[in-house]
């Protein structure tokens, strides 16, 4: 009896783990595709190309492949077709509705006390509506991660996926984040020079645990950091975790490529806003930088130089770059491609557009062996457009991650579907669509 | 300083809104009405409008595809801007006059210029700072005593901003905070000194109301109201009170009227000379709420929620008042054909949702649902110094939705949410939102079709001025904030 009951656990088990997405060895060919591989700085187009993948990975790329034995097919009837989208900077999984306390877990309120310790791979709600939106938009990954609250740092991001399957964490612990610039004075004393004390402190605080971790808890310091918080802090600190810096202008800008090199850390600049001053010098440092490129207002006298060229200076400099957009947040990853839109209507170069949706936030995050384009080898994340990407009016006809195709229905599109037509019916609207 | 990580106070403001028809091929009219008006006693102009026209001399624009915002669509057409008015729209072969300026435009497009019902630029200007943020008098619930032409600052470098992205007139908006937030200001968007040389001549003044979750948070704590209930009770005592006082003054008139009849009347032997009237003491917030009541001034009202829109038609009625149009309106779809029977256009974007929870329920055909009922008026707005820049590009997402559900909404359609339907809204839909003869020569010419995300406006000709020239730099305005700054070695003024 008891081992039967063992036996059927097992099988419960087994069961389970299949239905929350482990790899089945399923295999899926899109042909006739204008496929933009990413593989390349020129965007790699192939016409009428045909991609498989097997068991969610991509195994081969080419033209007039034989189809393989088994394999589902997608007719992409010529229309474009580009890796699944990468958003490098997000909060989805962590904030549902932005203003209501009860649904945001970005970030902590208040003197709340820790900060680099948070990490966002422990609140990720892969549940959230915000996912299924966006996937449909044509986002197949994306970094989840805090935001700062009162304390400069932000804490832990994690990359996911949009399955919303219980396993889209694909890397937890994959960035620290930390508000500098006015967004860092704001928290040190309303002084700059406070916070690039206090991230330099926190920097060496980190060292000086990760070093002697027995002796550590007596030693007076600076920072308000607890321990908690200086473990997190170690990966960063010593350069093995890239480290996401909010910041704008051209003088925080030096500071940081400075900083960068005094202590050997993997930093990412995520704002940007006067980063064409210094653009050659970020290049050198091999600086990304995720930017707003619609962004050309002197918010902040640390965006007076605020421009929509910023994004072609950029690349044309040699720097990696990539989108978020502040104001639509991580409600509107979908609207990444218009940001790109914009950013070519003002000179950047196409495929260098699309490359900032796709290949590189994979590779800003160590992740450009595995994402971000179409290649053997790769994960079979595919967007199938229903024009030019970029293009304000196309949308995703069809959207794969690890090779199998998505739904594209939403809360929006059940919304949608229920109030189309608002006669009054045999029941009220609140019985259509219900099921 | 705030503690704001990326999200701008400004940026903030706007999405919290704290800052502050048929699918067939239609020939339909908007719903506001246009019908003119005898002059009000209400009226009254102590900062007038100082704008006029700068210098044009005749310019044509021929060969470009020109959707006239009145519904047609002309490809190779021809339209003639002359002493500041539209002279003449047509195709190939309408008529050039000697001596005119002449822009070959083949292959480029040719729109009115675009309208933003809902800004607030100047009131929360560049920069955002503690010391700039003029946009909303949160200091009690009813603040309709306000006039948000007091907190423009016309160095707002977002007004450059928006007119390389082709916007001609605005309203700008007090906050969603109160109630009753205040009056609006309808400008034209030209550069100016003062904000008087901004104000769009003969445009009406509008009322700022807000439906929901902004007054109650803001007020939960500070004696209320701290529920939607609440809201309704405050809207309610002040138009009450707001009709008592409409009621003091035109009594009052009535004497007034009589009593100078009287004394133009040469006086009868032995009666006693009648005493003259005493006008009652005025009141800057009910004046506003009782023109508001007499039709004076125009109801905008923030409001989100289909079922909230439904209680305010209710009480709009109750007061004899006309809302002419709910301001972000992310459940216009829900409670569309409502929207329609009572002629109320309903403001959207095009796909912004879920910053709180009465914008969760957002669809993306929302406009386009609205668009599609008898007689429905869709608006595309921007509440952001970003948006505006790009209304055209909102509009684009709109139709594009809505076509994927095959609504067939065209182009010459599309483009009147950006232009007539936010014109005529506003009251200056006799004036300007199309190219019509004799209408204000306010257009843009496009580089391509204005809904490609590709398109830029490459002129801005307002009142037939080339006040923006995106290839000369002549012709590109820089603020007083920003001349002299790092950026403007960068940069190209309005152009960023």
């Amino acid at each position: 009896m008891r081992t039967i009951i063992l036996t059927l656990t097992a099988a419960f088990a087994a069961t389970m783990a299949f239905a929350q997405g482990t790899p089945t060895p399923e295999t899926l060919i899109v042909q006739n595709a204008r496929l933009y591989t990413m593989a390349g700085a020129d965007g790699g187009l192939i016409e009428n190309a045909d991609v498989i993948v097997r068991g969610g990975v991509i195994v081969a790329v080419g033209q007039d492949l034989a189809v393989p034995e088994g394999a589902r097919a997608f007719d992409a009837k010529g229309r474009i077709v580009t890796p699944g989208l990468f958003a490098p900077w997000s909060q989805l999984g962590l904030v549902e509705i932005g203003l209501d306390d009860e649904s945001n877990d970005s970030s902590p309120d208040g003197d709340y006390p820790l900060s680099a310790a948070l990490d966002a791979a422990d609140a990720f709600n892969p549940n959230s509506t915000l996912i299924p939106v966006n996937r449909a938009g044509g986002v197949t990954r994306a970094v989840a991660a805090p935001t700062p609250g009162s304390k400069m740092f932000g804490g832990l991001g994690a990359i996911v996926s949009l399955t919303g399957s219980s396993n889209s964490i694909m890397r937890e612990g994959a960035l620290q984040s930390v508000a500098m610039g006015y967004a860092g004075a704001a928290r040190n004393g309303d002084t700059r020079m406070g916070a690039w004390a206090e991230f330099r402190d926190a920097i060496e605080e980190a060292r000086a645990y990760a070093a002697n971790l027995a002796g550590y808890a007596l030693r007076p310091r600076m920072t308000g950091l607890s321990l908690n918080d200086l473990e997190a802090l170690v990966p960063a600190a010593r350069g093995a975790q890239p480290i996401v810096v909010a910041v704008n202008g051209a003088a925080d800008l030096r500071m940081l490529i400075k900083t960068k090199a005094r202590y050997g850390l993997n930093v990412i600049v995520l704002g940007g806003a006067e980063a064409h001053v210094v653009a050659r010098e970020l290049a050198a440092a091999q600086i990304p930088v995720i930017l707003n490129p619609v962004f050309n207002l002197p918010e902040q006298f640390e965006d007076l130089a605020a421009t929509q060229a910023n994004a072609a200076r950029l690349s044309a400099a040699g720097v990696t770059i990539g989108f978020f957009d502040p104001p639509s947040g991580s409600h509107n990853l979908r609207l990444l491609p218009q940001l790109a839109g914009n950013a070519v209507a003002n000179g950047l170069p196409y495929a260098a557009a699309l490359a900032a949706l796709t290949i590189n936030p994979a590779r800003m995050y160590g992740l450009g062996d595995r994402y971000g384009s179409v290649e053997v080898g790769k994960v079979g994340d595919l967007v199938v457009w229903s024009g030019d990407p970029l293009e304000a009016a196309s949308r995703p006809d069809a959207v794969f991650i690890d090779g199998r195709q998505t739904s594209l229905v939403t809360r929006q599109t059940r919304l949608r579907d229920r109030y189309r037509d608002l006669s009054r019916g045999d029941l009220p609207h609140a019985y259509r669509g219900a099921q | 300083m705030s503690l704001t990580f990326l999200l701008r106070a400004s940026a903030l403001a706007a999405l919290v809104g704290l800052s502050a028809c048929a699918p067939q091929p239609k020939d339909k009219e908007a719903a506001t009405s246009e019908a003119p008006r005898p002059p009000s006693r209400w009226a009254s102009d102590p900062f007038p409008s100082t704008y006029t026209p700068y210098a044009s001399g005749v310019t044509v624009i021929r060969g470009a595809t020109i959707l006239t915002g009145a519904g047609a669509k002309i490809d190779n057409g021809i339209i003639v801007l002359e002493n500041g008015k539209i002279a003449a729209v047509g195709g190939a072969g309408t008529a050039i006059p000697d001596g005119a300026s002449i822009i070959d435009a083949k292959g480029k497009f040719v729109t009115p210029g675009v309208i933003d019902i809902h800004s607030h630029l100047g009131d929360y200007p560049s920069p955002s700072m503690a010391s700039t943020s003029d946009g909303n008098e949160a200091t009690a619930p009813n603040t309709a005593q306000v006039w948000a032409e007091h907190s423009v600052w016309p160095q707002d470098p977002g007004f450059t901003r928006a007119l390389a992205g082709g916007i001609t007139s605005l309203q700008v908006l007090p906050g969603s905070a109160n109630l009753f937030g205040g009056r609006s200001a309808i400008l034209k968007n030209v550069p100016s000194r003062t904000v008087q040389g901004m104000k769009f001549p003969g445009a009406p003044y509008g009322l700022k109301m807000a439906c929901g979750e902004n007054p109650k948070r803001v007020y939960g704590e500070k004696g209320g109201p701290s529920t939607r209930m609440g809201n309704f009770a405050g809207y309610r005592a002040a138009w009450i009170e707001a009709a008592a006082y409409k009621k003091k003054w035109e009594k009052y008139w009535d004497e007034k009227d009589a009593f100078d009849k009287k004394k133009d009347a040469k006086p009868a032997a032995g009666a006693d000379a009648a005493k003259e009237p005493e006008a009652p003491s005025r009141d800057l917030k009910l004046e506003t709420l009782a023109m508001a009541l007499n039709g004076d001034i125009v109801v905008n009202m923030h409001c989100y929620r289909g079922d909230e829109m439904a209680l305010v038609i209710d009480m709009a009625k109750e007061f004899g008042y006309k809302v002419t149009t709910f301001h972000h309106a992310v459940e216009a779809y829900k409670v569309a054909d409502l929207l329609a029977e009572n002629g109320i256009c309903a403001a959207v974007w095009a796909d912004w949702w879920g910053f709180k929870l009465e914008a969760y329920d957002t669809i993306r055909e929302n406009a386009a649902f609205v668009d599609a009922q008898p007689n429905g008026c869709t608006i595309l707005h921007s509440d952001d110094q970003y948006g505006i820049q790009r209304l055209n590009q909102e509009a684009a997402k709109a139709m594009a939705d809505g076509n994927r559900l095959g609504l067939n909404i065209a182009p010459e359609e599309a483009i009147k949410w950006i232009t007539l339907n936010p014109a005529k809204a506003m009251g200056v839909g006799d004036k300007s939102g199309s190219l019509e003869t004799g209408k204000m020569a306010d257009v843009v010419l496009w580089s391509g079709d204005p809904f490609s995300v590709y398109a830029q406006a490459e002129k801005v000709f307002i009142d037939g001025a080339l006040l923006y020239d995106r290839s000369d730099p002549k012709r590109s305005p820089r603020t007083d904030f920003e001349i002299g700054q790092t950026g403007q070695g960068f940069t190209g003024g309005a152009g960023q």
